[in-house]
């Protein structure tokens, strides 16, 4: 037997031994795992800029008040799409984590119906005054059926409209005066006649951002009380297509390259002058507010959407207490540190959000946040979210979402008439 | 492969001429002329051997790949949403009744249907020709080669943004040719009738590279006296390569087009990196995109389930002929 032989043999003598390993590793692999204090496991989708800013200072409070051992995930894409699936397998799987950053409302219905979220009113909501401190919205919202199962974070606003000061001002056009959608189709049309830029900046490679402007509208439109049946499958069909229609209309206006552009890229035309009006939360804010030499009140500013002064529709985010997750001690404690005033300050302020608790105080925020505060403050309604959740469930948002992308398209009249055929099926 | 066996068997009954043909790289298992025991106590002597190489990659492949299968062909049948638990007890085709019924499953379908036949002739075309001009011995023949095969490395994520900035109205580098040659600018991703075309020629400037690779490959295995008797015999350059040249090229083009085909089929990430979301653009859904939106944003688990086993089920038969083909060959 030469050595070429013997080294074949052996090597083969190595693979089977390893093959035999792995079985056993797999077997191993699927027993239970050994007892003891895990660590506090955290799941959110602030993978970079201001959001992960926002966590980090966050985190970094929690770590300083206690020493619980915490385990965090940054989990990144657009509008939740990777996070979401990941909690959807975990969860599916019988693997929760500890807690995660979640929509509350309706959202949270996926999770209830089955029993996969526990009570937390007493633990957590009977501590810090959170129960007296937090405003009737978020309270809700982090409520399903009466039962407290999340702790909202951070109030952000959809009914935003943003715009650049000095094209507004070329154009002769004063936002605050506009009172319906329809004075801002109006007051788009006289940018484009009046400057060079860009009457409506808009992103359409994702169908929220149209979903949103739309919900805006319809607010404008007809109020809070048909969003609140619309929300509910009960909407007048009527009543949306006309609000579609509005859309077409200021489509007209859109920047043309909107159907390969996301958010960030239509708001840049804000920034850079090239274009009048934007309309999307309050994030948009914060990117304004990151550049330098451009200054709230003097290059840019906001008013609400047209014919929704007085509502604050809300988007939020919050953290979920799961049953039959990791830690449930330390998960709590985390839950608590949420709820106080210093947790609130240190995201709130990077994010560009503001405090769900109505007794932080305004010091340490910028002058928008500051006039966004005020305006929460006094709002008379808090109609929900569509695009992010709040208002209907997972399966009627993917619904939605379907039906602006494949029915919307720009400046067509007969696709208002076809997605507002395919909004009332939604439900 | 029965043959082969037939063949190991014949070898133990002492056939002289069969044992000549011994094999060189270990091949298949002989019984030997030592053995005096029958043929069935050595194969299971054999067996018992042989179980540490085979079965550990049996175990895993059946457990991961096929037992994985199994379970969502399971799943497809019961009806689970989001994170209720499945009743085994009641398994109906309700699922796939739903699908057809459903014209976003429809219209996906259709969708699929087109960017399969058009992505894997077009690149099959290019392909072809971008070999046939590398295989002229031209200068630089290396670096055309590579320069065409590099969109191929690229991951779908880059390629997706850089055709989106290249379909941008404004300043994409399509619209500003199509300007220039006078034919106006177009909403390539936004208007659904372009969408698709756009989606579909966007792959094919990715895809191209590796059927010219293919076919580069079958090119160079044909001996250069087909070409010399082809010009002996008064054949022209187009003529050579139509009567003489492609037809040998039918093996290259089978198994380049089921690479092609069943990648066509699951070209969920370049569409999932273009909208930044499980929501495409208009008239650019395919199966695999709806499929994955049913199962992780509506929570439609089962339904996303049934258009999975239906994708599984195209693509078996996209590989099915090519598996007959090559078993009809003695090649597998």
């Amino acid at each position: 037997m030469s050595d070429n032989d013997l080294s074949r043999r052996r090597y083969l003598k190595g693979a089977s031994a390893a093959g035999a390993a792995s079985i056993v590793g797999l077997t191993g692999c699927l027993g239970l795992g050994g007892g003891g204090s895990d660590p506090v496991e955290l799941l959110h989708g602030w993978s970079s800029g201001d959001g992960s800013a926002a966590f980090e200072a966050m985190h970094e409070g929690f770590q300083e008040a206690h020493d619980t051992e915490t385990d965090v995930n940054a989990i990144g894409g657009s509008g939740n799409t990777t996070l979401n699936a990941r909690i959807s397998t975990r969860l599916g799987n019988e693997n929760p984590p500890s807690s995660w950053a979640e929509w509350p409302g309706q959202n949270l219905t996926q999770f209830t119906s089955e029993d996969l979220l526990a009570d937390i009113e007493e633990d957590v909501w009977g501590e810090n005054d959170m129960k007296e401190a937090y405003l009737s919205g978020p309270q809700e919202a982090a409520q399903v059926d009466g039962q407290y199962v999340a702790v909202p974070t951070n109030i952000h606003r959809i009914n935003n409209l943003f715009f650049n000061k000095s094209v507004v001002e070329s154009a002769n056009i004063d936002p605050a005066s506009l009172e319906t959608p329809a004075d801002l189709v109006e007051a788009a049309a006289t940018v484009e006649e009046e400057t060079d830029a860009i009457g409506f900046a808009q992103a359409m490679t994702n169908p929220w951002t149209t979903l949103e402007l739309w919900a805006c509208v319809f607010l404008g439109e007809h109020g809070e009380e048909a969003y609140t049946s619309f929300i509910e499958g009960d909407g007048d069909r009527d009543a949306v297509q006309s609000s579609w229609e509005t859309v077409v209309e200021l489509s007209e206006y859109f920047n043309d390259d909107a159907g390969t552009i996301n958010f960030q890229q239509a708001n840049q035309y804000i920034l850079d002058g090239d274009a009048a009006f934007f309309d999307n939360g309050d994030w948009a804010a914060q990117q304004y507010i990151s550049q330098e030499d451009f200054a709230f009140e003097e290059d840019w500013g906001h008013v609400a959407f047209p014919g929704t002064a007085g509502m604050y529709s809300l988007n939020m985010d919050s953290w979920v207490y799961p049953a039959n997750a990791p830690n449930p001690e330390g998960t709590k404690q985390w839950l608590r540190y949420l709820g106080t005033k210093d947790a609130q300050v240190r995201f709130n302020t990077r994010k560009g959000s503001i405090p769900p608790r109505s007794d932080v105080s305004t010091e340490e925020f910028g002058p928008f946040q500051t006039s966004q505060m005020g305006d929460f403050q006094e709002s008379e309604a808090q109609p929900p979210s569509i695009a992010h959740g709040l208002a209907t469930t997972p399966e009627v948002l993917t619904n939605l979402k379907n039906a602006v992308s494949n029915n919307f398209s720009v400046g067509s009249m007969d696709s208002a008439s076809s997605t507002a055929d395919a909004f009332m099926n939604a439900f | 492969m029965f043959d082969r066996i037939h063949d190991a068997v014949g070898t133990g009954k002492g056939d002289d001429e069969q044992r000549v043909d011994a094999r060189t790289d270990g091949g298949t298992a002989t019984v030997s002329d030592e053995d005096d025991g029958g043929f069935f106590d050595s194969v299971s002597r054999d067996f018992l051997g042989s179980l540490p190489f085979w079965l550990p990659p049996f175990v895993l492949m059946g457990f991961f790949v096929y037992g994985a299968i199994g379970w969502n062909f399971a799943l497809s049948l019961v009806n689970v949403q989001q994170f209720n638990d499945p009743n085994y007890a009641q398994l109906d085709f309700e699922q796939y009744a739903r699908a057809f019924g459903d014209p976003t499953f429809i219209q996906a379908a259709q969708n699929t249907a087109v960017l399969l036949v058009a992505f894997t002739l077009a690149c099959l075309v290019a392909g072809l020709l971008v070999a046939i001009l590398i295989d002229r011995h031209i200068r630089f023949e290396n670096t055309f080669r590579t320069v065409y095969l590099l969109p191929f490395s690229l991951s779908f994520v880059v390629t997706a943004q850089f055709w989106l900035w290249l379909y941008n109205y404004q300043s994409g580098l399509v619209n500003v040719v199509t300007q220039a040659v006078g034919l106006g600018r177009y909403q390539w991703i936004s208007n659904p009738q372009l969408a698709l075309g756009a989606v579909v020629f966007a792959l094919i400037w990715q895809f191209s590279g590796y059927a010219m690779v293919v076919y580069l490959a079958g090119l160079r295995a044909i001996p250069d006296e087909h070409y010399e008797a082809a010009r002996v015999d008064g054949a022209s350059t187009l003529k050579m390569y139509w009567r003489v040249i492609v037809p040998q090229l039918k093996g290259a083009t089978i198994s380049a087009s089921v690479v092609l085909m069943v990648f066509a089929l699951k070209a969920f990430d370049f569409l999932y990196a273009l909208a930044g979301s499980y929501f495409p653009p208009n008239g650019t859904d395919i199966l695999a995109t709806m499929m994955v939106r049913q199962a992780f944003s509506a929570g439609q688990r089962s339904y996303a389930a049934a258009i999975g086993i239906m994708l599984f089920l195209l693509a078996l038969a996209v590989i099915a002929p090519y598996l007959t083909y090559q078993y009809r060959r003695g090649e597998l």
